[in-house]
Protein backbone atom coordinates (compact mmCIF):
# COMPACT_ATOMS: atom_id res chain seq x y z
CA UNK A 1 0.00 0.00 0.00
CA UNK A 2 2.61 2.37 0.81
CA UNK A 3 4.43 2.77 -2.27
CA UNK A 4 0.94 2.70 -4.28
CA UNK A 5 0.60 6.27 -2.43
CA UNK A 6 3.11 7.81 -4.46
CA UNK A 7 1.39 7.03 -7.57
CA UNK A 8 -1.01 9.79 -9.42
CA UNK A 9 -4.24 9.84 -8.17
CA UNK A 10 -6.24 7.36 -10.86
CA UNK A 11 -3.44 4.70 -11.13
CA UNK A 12 -3.75 4.06 -6.76
CA UNK A 13 -7.94 3.61 -7.52
CA UNK A 14 -7.12 1.65 -10.41
CA UNK A 15 -9.28 2.94 -13.82
CA UNK A 16 -12.61 1.39 -14.60
CA UNK A 17 -13.87 1.87 -17.47
CA UNK A 18 -16.65 -0.58 -17.42
CA UNK A 19 -18.42 2.47 -15.42
CA UNK A 20 -18.24 4.45 -18.38
CA UNK A 21 -21.22 1.67 -19.94
CA UNK A 22 -23.22 1.53 -16.78
CA UNK A 23 -23.57 5.40 -17.21
CA UNK A 24 -23.66 5.34 -21.06
CA UNK A 25 -26.63 2.98 -20.68
CA UNK A 26 -28.66 5.30 -18.36
CA UNK A 27 -30.60 8.41 -19.72
CA UNK A 28 -28.66 11.24 -20.63
CA UNK A 29 -25.76 9.49 -18.49
CA UNK A 30 -23.56 9.24 -21.98
CA UNK A 31 -22.88 13.62 -21.38
CA UNK A 32 -19.77 12.55 -19.28
CA UNK A 33 -17.68 11.73 -22.03
CA UNK A 34 -17.62 15.28 -23.73
CA UNK A 35 -16.37 16.54 -20.41
CA UNK A 36 -12.59 17.65 -20.88
CA UNK A 37 -12.16 19.09 -17.73
CA UNK A 38 -12.05 22.71 -18.13
CA UNK A 39 -13.24 23.73 -14.66
CA UNK A 40 -15.57 26.07 -16.29
CA UNK A 41 -18.51 24.43 -13.84
CA UNK A 42 -17.24 25.01 -10.98
CA UNK A 43 -16.44 28.53 -9.86
CA UNK A 44 -20.41 29.52 -9.76
CA UNK A 45 -21.68 26.49 -8.36
CA UNK A 46 -23.66 27.12 -5.26
CA UNK A 47 -23.48 23.26 -3.54
CA UNK A 48 -19.06 23.65 -4.28
CA UNK A 49 -19.46 27.40 -2.89
CA UNK A 50 -21.22 26.22 0.13
CA UNK A 51 -19.44 23.03 1.01
CA UNK A 52 -15.66 21.81 0.96
CA UNK A 53 -15.95 18.30 -1.06
CA UNK A 54 -18.25 19.11 -3.80
CA UNK A 55 -16.74 19.82 -6.86
CA UNK A 56 -18.75 19.13 -10.42
CA UNK A 57 -15.41 18.72 -12.21
CA UNK A 58 -13.98 16.40 -9.54
CA UNK A 59 -17.66 14.53 -10.34
CA UNK A 60 -17.24 14.16 -13.98
CA UNK A 61 -13.60 12.93 -13.69
CA UNK A 62 -14.16 10.45 -11.69
CA UNK A 63 -17.06 9.16 -13.69
CA UNK A 64 -14.92 9.23 -16.41
CA UNK A 65 -12.24 7.26 -14.36
CA UNK A 66 -14.92 5.17 -12.99
CA UNK A 67 -14.36 5.60 -9.25
CA UNK A 68 -17.52 4.23 -8.66
CA UNK A 69 -18.04 4.02 -5.07
CA UNK A 70 -16.85 7.48 -5.09
CA UNK A 71 -19.96 8.51 -6.53
CA UNK A 72 -22.76 5.43 -6.51
CA UNK A 73 -23.95 5.03 -2.75
CA UNK A 74 -26.49 6.25 -0.43
CA UNK A 75 -24.08 9.08 0.89
CA UNK A 76 -22.31 10.05 -1.85
CA UNK A 77 -21.46 13.79 -2.62
CA UNK A 78 -23.50 13.39 -5.69
CA UNK A 79 -26.83 13.48 -3.31
CA UNK A 80 -25.49 17.41 -2.84
CA UNK A 81 -26.24 18.72 -5.87
CA UNK A 82 -28.90 21.55 -5.95
CA UNK A 83 -29.69 20.81 -9.05
CA UNK A 84 -29.56 24.27 -9.77
CA UNK A 85 -28.26 23.50 -13.70
CA UNK A 86 -25.59 26.62 -13.37
CA UNK A 87 -22.75 23.98 -14.12
CA UNK A 88 -24.82 23.26 -18.04
CA UNK A 89 -25.08 27.28 -18.22
CA UNK A 90 -21.39 27.21 -17.95
CA UNK A 91 -20.17 24.23 -19.94
CA UNK A 92 -18.95 25.05 -23.25
CA UNK A 93 -19.07 21.14 -24.14
CA UNK A 94 -22.97 20.35 -23.37
CA UNK A 95 -21.90 17.95 -20.64
CA UNK A 96 -24.61 19.59 -18.68
CA UNK A 97 -23.60 18.34 -15.33
CA UNK A 98 -26.59 17.94 -13.60
CA UNK A 99 -28.32 15.41 -15.74
CA UNK A 100 -25.13 13.30 -15.78
CA UNK A 101 -25.48 13.68 -11.64
CA UNK A 102 -29.10 12.15 -12.15
CA UNK A 103 -28.15 9.77 -14.31
CA UNK A 104 -25.97 8.85 -11.86
CA UNK A 105 -28.53 8.94 -9.35
CA UNK A 106 -30.81 6.70 -11.18
CA UNK A 107 -28.14 4.04 -11.40
CA UNK A 108 -28.19 4.31 -7.45
CA UNK A 109 -32.06 3.33 -7.08
CA UNK A 110 -31.12 0.84 -9.96
CA UNK A 111 -28.69 -0.92 -7.53
CA UNK A 112 -30.46 -0.43 -4.94
CA UNK A 113 -27.70 2.19 -3.30
CA UNK A 114 -29.76 5.35 -3.09
CA UNK A 115 -31.05 7.24 0.26
CA UNK A 116 -34.46 6.48 1.46
CA UNK A 117 -36.10 9.83 0.51
CA UNK A 118 -36.00 9.07 -3.05
CA UNK A 119 -38.24 6.44 -2.83
CA UNK A 120 -39.99 7.86 0.26
CA UNK A 121 -41.05 10.88 -2.36
CA UNK A 122 -41.56 8.66 -5.57
CA UNK A 123 -43.58 6.28 -3.48
CA UNK A 124 -45.98 8.85 -2.35
CA UNK A 125 -46.35 9.84 -5.99
CA UNK A 126 -47.65 6.39 -6.87
CA UNK A 127 -49.89 6.25 -4.16
CA UNK A 128 -51.48 9.48 -4.03
CA UNK A 129 -50.83 10.73 -7.08
CA UNK A 130 -48.95 14.09 -5.97
CA UNK A 131 -46.06 14.16 -3.59
CA UNK A 132 -47.73 16.38 -0.94
CA UNK A 133 -50.54 15.07 1.41
CA UNK A 134 -54.23 16.04 0.59
CA UNK A 135 -55.82 17.03 4.47
CA UNK A 136 -59.24 17.51 5.72
CA UNK A 137 -57.20 21.05 6.88
CA UNK A 138 -56.26 21.80 3.14
CA UNK A 139 -59.51 21.24 1.95
CA UNK A 140 -60.73 23.33 4.41
CA UNK A 141 -58.73 25.92 3.77
CA UNK A 142 -59.62 25.67 -0.64
CA UNK A 143 -62.98 26.28 0.79
CA UNK A 144 -62.60 29.83 2.52
CA UNK A 145 -60.73 30.78 -0.21
CA UNK A 146 -63.25 29.91 -2.85
CA UNK A 147 -61.54 27.39 -4.59
CA UNK A 148 -62.55 24.06 -5.88
CA UNK A 149 -62.59 20.91 -4.37
CA UNK A 150 -59.29 18.72 -4.78
CA UNK A 151 -60.10 16.40 -7.29
CA UNK A 152 -59.05 12.54 -7.01
CA UNK A 153 -55.82 11.54 -8.64
CA UNK A 154 -55.85 8.94 -11.31
CA UNK A 155 -53.30 6.23 -9.54
CA UNK A 156 -54.34 3.67 -11.56
CA UNK A 157 -53.40 5.74 -15.03
CA UNK A 158 -49.94 6.00 -13.23
CA UNK A 159 -49.61 2.29 -12.27
CA UNK A 160 -50.29 1.03 -15.70
CA UNK A 161 -47.52 3.53 -16.98
CA UNK A 162 -44.76 2.64 -14.38
CA UNK A 163 -42.80 -0.36 -13.10
CA UNK A 164 -43.84 -1.04 -9.60
CA UNK A 165 -41.38 -3.53 -8.04
CA UNK B 1 -56.62 34.26 -24.22
CA UNK B 2 -57.07 30.43 -22.78
CA UNK B 3 -54.51 28.62 -20.98
CA UNK B 4 -54.35 25.52 -19.05
CA UNK B 5 -53.23 25.95 -15.14
CA UNK B 6 -51.29 23.61 -14.21
CA UNK B 7 -51.25 24.56 -10.12
CA UNK B 8 -48.91 20.65 -8.89
CA UNK B 9 -48.79 19.44 -5.81
CA UNK B 10 -47.55 22.07 -3.65
CA UNK B 11 -49.70 25.30 -4.59
CA UNK B 12 -53.11 22.50 -4.62
CA UNK B 13 -52.96 21.32 -1.28
CA UNK B 14 -50.15 22.80 0.83
CA UNK B 15 -50.54 26.70 -0.39
CA UNK B 16 -54.03 26.89 -1.56
CA UNK B 17 -53.82 30.72 -0.69
CA UNK B 18 -50.87 30.95 -3.74
CA UNK B 19 -53.12 29.22 -6.17
CA UNK B 20 -56.20 31.32 -5.04
CA UNK B 21 -53.75 34.64 -5.24
CA UNK B 22 -52.88 33.50 -9.32
CA UNK B 23 -56.16 32.76 -10.31
CA UNK B 24 -57.75 36.59 -8.81
CA UNK B 25 -54.53 38.30 -10.55
CA UNK B 26 -54.49 36.55 -14.11
CA UNK B 27 -58.25 36.82 -14.24
CA UNK B 28 -57.40 40.85 -13.39
CA UNK B 29 -55.02 40.67 -16.15
CA UNK B 30 -57.39 39.05 -18.79
CA UNK B 31 -56.27 35.46 -18.70
CA UNK B 32 -58.92 32.58 -19.00
CA UNK B 33 -57.84 29.88 -17.19
CA UNK B 34 -59.47 26.39 -18.52
CA UNK B 35 -58.83 24.11 -16.02
CA UNK B 36 -57.88 20.51 -17.06
CA UNK B 37 -58.81 17.67 -15.39
CA UNK B 38 -56.54 14.43 -14.50
CA UNK B 39 -53.60 15.32 -13.92
CA UNK B 40 -51.06 14.21 -11.07
CA UNK B 41 -47.96 15.50 -9.81
CA UNK B 42 -45.83 17.35 -12.78
CA UNK B 43 -43.18 14.79 -11.42
CA UNK B 44 -41.07 15.85 -8.80
CA UNK B 45 -38.07 17.25 -10.99
CA UNK B 46 -35.70 16.28 -7.56
CA UNK B 47 -36.71 13.32 -6.53
CA UNK B 48 -38.64 11.09 -9.19
CA UNK B 49 -36.21 12.26 -11.50
CA UNK B 50 -33.55 11.07 -9.53
CA UNK B 51 -35.54 7.37 -9.21
CA UNK B 52 -36.28 7.05 -13.00
CA UNK B 53 -35.70 9.79 -15.69
CA UNK B 54 -37.90 7.79 -18.30
CA UNK B 55 -40.59 7.17 -15.72
CA UNK B 56 -40.36 10.78 -14.97
CA UNK B 57 -40.69 10.96 -18.69
CA UNK B 58 -43.37 9.04 -19.23
CA UNK B 59 -45.71 10.56 -16.62
CA UNK B 60 -44.89 14.22 -16.82
CA UNK B 61 -45.96 12.95 -20.97
CA UNK B 62 -49.38 11.98 -19.46
CA UNK B 63 -49.36 15.07 -18.09
CA UNK B 64 -49.03 16.98 -21.05
CA UNK B 65 -50.96 14.77 -23.55
CA UNK B 66 -54.15 15.80 -21.17
CA UNK B 67 -53.54 19.47 -21.72
CA UNK B 68 -52.69 18.67 -25.33
CA UNK B 69 -55.93 17.23 -25.78
CA UNK B 70 -57.76 20.52 -24.67
CA UNK B 71 -54.95 22.66 -26.78
CA UNK B 72 -54.03 25.74 -24.95
CA UNK B 73 -50.35 26.28 -24.21
CA UNK B 74 -49.56 25.02 -20.04
CA UNK B 75 -48.99 27.91 -17.72
CA UNK B 76 -47.08 27.08 -14.68
CA UNK B 77 -46.84 28.78 -11.39
CA UNK B 78 -44.44 26.50 -9.46
CA UNK B 79 -40.83 26.50 -10.33
CA UNK B 80 -40.58 22.70 -9.88
CA UNK B 81 -43.31 22.11 -11.82
CA UNK B 82 -42.08 24.22 -14.84
CA UNK B 83 -38.60 22.41 -14.40
CA UNK B 84 -40.54 19.12 -15.42
CA UNK B 85 -43.06 19.64 -17.80
CA UNK B 86 -40.85 22.30 -19.91
CA UNK B 87 -37.85 20.16 -19.99
CA UNK B 88 -39.72 16.87 -20.59
CA UNK B 89 -41.84 18.79 -23.33
CA UNK B 90 -38.98 20.30 -25.08
CA UNK B 91 -37.12 16.87 -24.95
CA UNK B 92 -39.84 14.33 -26.41
CA UNK B 93 -40.65 17.35 -29.00
CA UNK B 94 -36.78 17.41 -29.95
CA UNK B 95 -35.94 13.53 -29.92
CA UNK B 96 -38.33 11.68 -32.16
CA UNK B 97 -36.52 8.10 -30.95
CA UNK B 98 -37.55 8.77 -27.00
CA UNK B 99 -41.11 10.38 -27.85
CA UNK B 100 -41.46 7.16 -29.50
CA UNK B 101 -40.18 5.19 -26.49
CA UNK B 102 -42.70 7.22 -24.25
CA UNK B 103 -45.46 6.82 -26.28
CA UNK B 104 -44.75 3.43 -26.07
CA UNK B 105 -45.23 3.08 -22.60
CA UNK B 106 -47.82 5.65 -22.60
CA UNK B 107 -50.42 3.10 -24.32
CA UNK B 108 -51.47 1.40 -21.81
CA UNK B 109 -53.54 4.17 -21.07
CA UNK B 110 -54.76 5.06 -24.81
CA UNK B 111 -52.44 8.53 -24.56
CA UNK B 112 -49.69 9.94 -26.59
CA UNK B 113 -47.78 13.02 -26.23
CA UNK B 114 -48.21 15.04 -29.90
CA UNK B 115 -46.06 17.94 -28.81
CA UNK B 116 -48.08 20.76 -29.88
CA UNK B 117 -48.03 22.94 -26.96
CA UNK B 118 -45.20 24.91 -25.10
CA UNK B 119 -45.20 25.25 -21.39
CA UNK B 120 -44.26 28.59 -19.67
CA UNK B 121 -44.30 29.94 -16.37
CA UNK B 122 -47.13 32.20 -15.59
CA UNK B 123 -44.96 35.47 -15.13
CA UNK B 124 -43.72 35.18 -19.07
CA UNK B 125 -47.06 35.14 -20.15
CA UNK B 126 -47.56 38.58 -18.15
CA UNK B 127 -44.55 40.04 -20.33
CA UNK B 128 -44.61 37.88 -23.25
CA UNK B 129 -48.51 37.82 -24.06
CA UNK B 130 -49.78 40.68 -22.45
CA UNK B 131 -46.87 43.50 -21.69
CA UNK B 132 -45.72 44.54 -18.90
CA UNK B 133 -47.67 47.93 -19.58
CA UNK B 134 -51.06 46.37 -19.52
CA UNK B 135 -50.36 44.86 -16.41
CA UNK B 136 -49.43 47.92 -14.88
CA UNK B 137 -53.09 49.27 -16.13
CA UNK B 138 -54.79 46.20 -13.31
CA UNK B 139 -52.68 48.19 -10.34
CA UNK B 140 -55.23 50.15 -8.37
CA UNK B 141 -52.99 50.65 -5.13
CA UNK B 142 -49.51 50.77 -6.39
CA UNK B 143 -47.19 49.23 -3.61
CA UNK B 144 -45.23 52.34 -2.62
CA UNK B 145 -42.71 52.32 -0.55
CA UNK B 146 -42.44 48.77 -0.45
CA UNK B 147 -38.76 47.26 -0.96
CA UNK B 148 -38.89 44.22 -2.06
CA UNK B 149 -35.77 41.54 -2.29
CA UNK B 150 -36.28 39.82 -5.08
CA UNK B 151 -35.37 36.31 -5.09
CA UNK B 152 -35.55 34.28 -8.77
CA UNK B 153 -34.96 30.58 -7.87
CA UNK B 154 -33.11 27.93 -10.13
CA UNK B 155 -35.71 26.68 -12.39
CA UNK B 156 -37.23 29.79 -13.91
CA UNK B 157 -34.62 30.52 -15.65
CA UNK B 158 -32.05 27.44 -15.60
CA UNK B 159 -31.31 25.65 -17.70
CA UNK B 160 -31.78 28.39 -20.03
CA UNK B 161 -31.54 26.04 -23.37
CA UNK B 162 -35.11 24.91 -21.77
CA UNK B 163 -36.12 27.87 -20.40
CA UNK B 164 -36.04 30.79 -22.72
CA UNK B 165 -37.22 33.20 -20.28
CA UNK B 166 -34.52 35.50 -19.37
CA UNK B 167 -30.95 35.94 -19.59
CA UNK B 168 -30.31 33.57 -16.35
CA UNK B 169 -27.13 36.07 -14.95
CA UNK B 170 -29.00 38.84 -15.58
CA UNK B 171 -32.46 38.83 -15.43
CA UNK B 172 -34.85 41.66 -15.07
CA UNK B 173 -37.94 39.80 -15.20
CA UNK B 174 -39.38 39.64 -11.56
CA UNK B 175 -37.44 43.12 -10.92
CA UNK B 176 -39.57 44.76 -13.56
CA UNK B 177 -42.94 42.93 -12.24
CA UNK B 178 -42.51 43.62 -9.01
CA UNK B 179 -42.09 47.56 -10.22
CA UNK B 180 -45.79 47.36 -12.09
CA UNK B 181 -47.17 46.73 -8.47
CA UNK B 182 -45.67 49.72 -7.61
CA UNK B 183 -42.87 48.35 -5.06
CA UNK B 184 -39.36 48.69 -5.24
CA UNK B 185 -37.26 45.97 -6.15
CA UNK B 186 -34.39 45.63 -4.45
CA UNK B 187 -30.85 43.38 -5.61
CA UNK B 188 -28.49 42.07 -2.88
CA UNK B 189 -25.01 40.05 -3.22
CA UNK B 190 -26.50 36.83 -3.31
CA UNK B 191 -29.62 37.59 -5.06
CA UNK B 192 -29.39 34.92 -7.91
CA UNK B 193 -28.30 32.16 -5.46
CA UNK B 194 -30.20 29.15 -4.95
CA UNK B 195 -32.31 28.07 -2.33
CA UNK B 196 -30.65 24.65 -1.84
CA UNK B 197 -32.95 22.82 -0.94
CA UNK B 198 -32.33 19.65 -2.90
CA UNK B 199 -29.07 19.15 -1.11
CA UNK B 200 -28.85 16.14 1.04
CA UNK B 201 -26.55 17.72 3.77
CA UNK B 202 -28.51 20.32 5.58
CA UNK B 203 -25.64 22.21 6.19
CA UNK B 204 -25.25 23.61 2.99
CA UNK B 205 -29.19 25.03 2.49
CA UNK B 206 -28.77 26.39 6.12
CA UNK B 207 -25.65 28.44 5.04
CA UNK B 208 -27.23 29.87 1.99
CA UNK B 209 -30.29 30.88 3.44
CA UNK B 210 -28.72 32.45 6.49
CA UNK B 211 -26.06 34.40 4.01
CA UNK B 212 -29.46 35.50 1.79
CA UNK B 213 -31.25 36.19 4.99
CA UNK B 214 -28.32 38.73 6.19
CA UNK B 215 -27.96 40.18 2.55
CA UNK B 216 -31.37 41.43 2.80
CA UNK B 217 -31.46 42.26 6.30
CA UNK B 218 -28.04 44.52 5.16
CA UNK B 219 -30.16 46.06 2.66
CA UNK B 220 -33.15 46.83 4.49
CA UNK B 221 -35.63 45.47 2.49
CA UNK B 222 -39.01 45.02 4.17
CA UNK B 223 -39.72 41.87 2.24
CA UNK B 224 -38.48 38.94 0.20
CA UNK B 225 -40.31 38.64 -3.23
CA UNK B 226 -39.95 34.79 -5.15
CA UNK B 227 -42.11 32.73 -7.31
CA UNK B 228 -41.44 29.45 -6.36
CA UNK B 229 -43.21 27.40 -3.82
CA UNK B 230 -40.24 25.53 -2.86
CA UNK B 231 -38.02 28.40 -2.24
CA UNK B 232 -41.19 29.87 -0.26
CA UNK B 233 -40.99 26.79 2.05
CA UNK B 234 -37.01 27.02 2.65
CA UNK B 235 -37.28 30.74 3.53
CA UNK B 236 -40.57 31.10 5.15
CA UNK B 237 -40.83 27.71 7.78
CA UNK B 238 -37.20 27.32 7.12
CA UNK B 239 -36.42 30.67 8.56
CA UNK B 240 -38.23 30.03 11.51
CA UNK B 241 -36.68 26.45 12.10
CA UNK B 242 -33.12 28.02 11.87
CA UNK B 243 -33.90 30.96 13.73
CA UNK B 244 -34.51 28.16 16.69
CA UNK B 245 -31.39 26.04 16.04
CA UNK B 246 -29.29 29.46 15.40
CA UNK B 247 -30.48 31.23 17.95
CA UNK B 248 -31.44 34.40 16.08
CA UNK B 249 -34.14 35.94 14.59
CA UNK B 250 -34.29 36.72 10.94
CA UNK B 251 -37.79 39.00 10.55
CA UNK B 252 -38.01 38.51 7.12
CA UNK B 253 -40.80 38.48 5.81
CA UNK B 254 -41.59 36.24 2.40
CA UNK B 255 -44.17 37.23 -0.34
CA UNK B 256 -45.14 35.24 -3.87
CA UNK B 257 -45.07 37.68 -6.49
CA UNK B 258 -49.11 37.08 -7.26
CA UNK B 259 -49.49 37.76 -3.81
CA UNK B 260 -48.12 41.16 -4.22
CA UNK B 261 -49.53 41.77 -7.40
CA UNK B 262 -52.97 40.75 -5.97
CA UNK B 263 -53.02 43.43 -2.89
CA UNK B 264 -51.86 45.70 -6.05
CA UNK B 265 -54.63 45.35 -7.81
CA UNK B 266 -56.96 46.03 -4.68
CA UNK B 267 -57.60 42.11 -2.96
CA UNK B 268 -57.50 41.86 0.64
CA UNK B 269 -54.17 40.62 2.18
CA UNK B 270 -56.73 37.82 3.22
CA UNK B 271 -57.77 37.01 0.00
CA UNK B 272 -54.29 35.93 -1.19
CA UNK B 273 -53.45 34.42 2.39
CA UNK B 274 -50.62 37.16 3.24
CA UNK B 275 -52.72 36.18 6.58
CA UNK B 276 -51.42 32.45 6.62
CA UNK B 277 -47.18 32.89 6.40
CA UNK B 278 -45.29 31.64 9.42
CA UNK B 279 -42.99 34.58 9.27
CA UNK B 280 -45.54 37.39 10.18
CA UNK B 281 -46.04 39.48 7.03
CA UNK B 282 -49.50 41.29 6.42
CA UNK B 283 -48.64 44.12 8.53
CA UNK B 284 -47.06 45.75 5.24
CA UNK B 285 -50.61 45.75 3.44
CA UNK B 286 -52.20 47.11 6.22
CA UNK B 287 -52.74 50.64 6.28
CA UNK B 288 -51.47 52.35 9.03
CA UNK B 289 -54.35 53.08 11.92
CA UNK B 290 -55.37 56.42 11.60
CA UNK B 291 -53.64 58.40 15.00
Amino acid sequence: MSEKKNLPEPARHGINFAFREKLDAMAEGFRHNYCYQCGACVADCPAGLYSKTFNPRLIMLKAILGFEDELIGPDTEIWNCTNCYTCSERCPQDVRPVDVIIAMKNLCVKEGKAPDLVTTVSDTVFEAGITTKVTSLAERRRQELGLGPIKQYPVEDLKKITRRD
Amino acid sequence: MKYTPFFGCMLTVKYPWFEAAVRKTLGKVGLDLVDVDGFTCCPDPIYFQARDKMEWYTVAARNLSLAEDVGHDVITTCSGCTATLSEVNLALKEDEALKKEINERLKPIGRQFKGTINVRHAVTVLRDDYGLDHVAKTVTRPLEGLKVAVHYGCHLLKPSRVMRVDDPDRPTILDDLVRIAGAEPIRHDLTLLCCGRACMNDAIPNQMVTEILEAIKAKQADCMGLICPTCFDEFDLGQIVLGRKLKKTFDIPVVYYFQLLGVAQGFSPEEVGLNMHKVKVDHLFTPAPVR
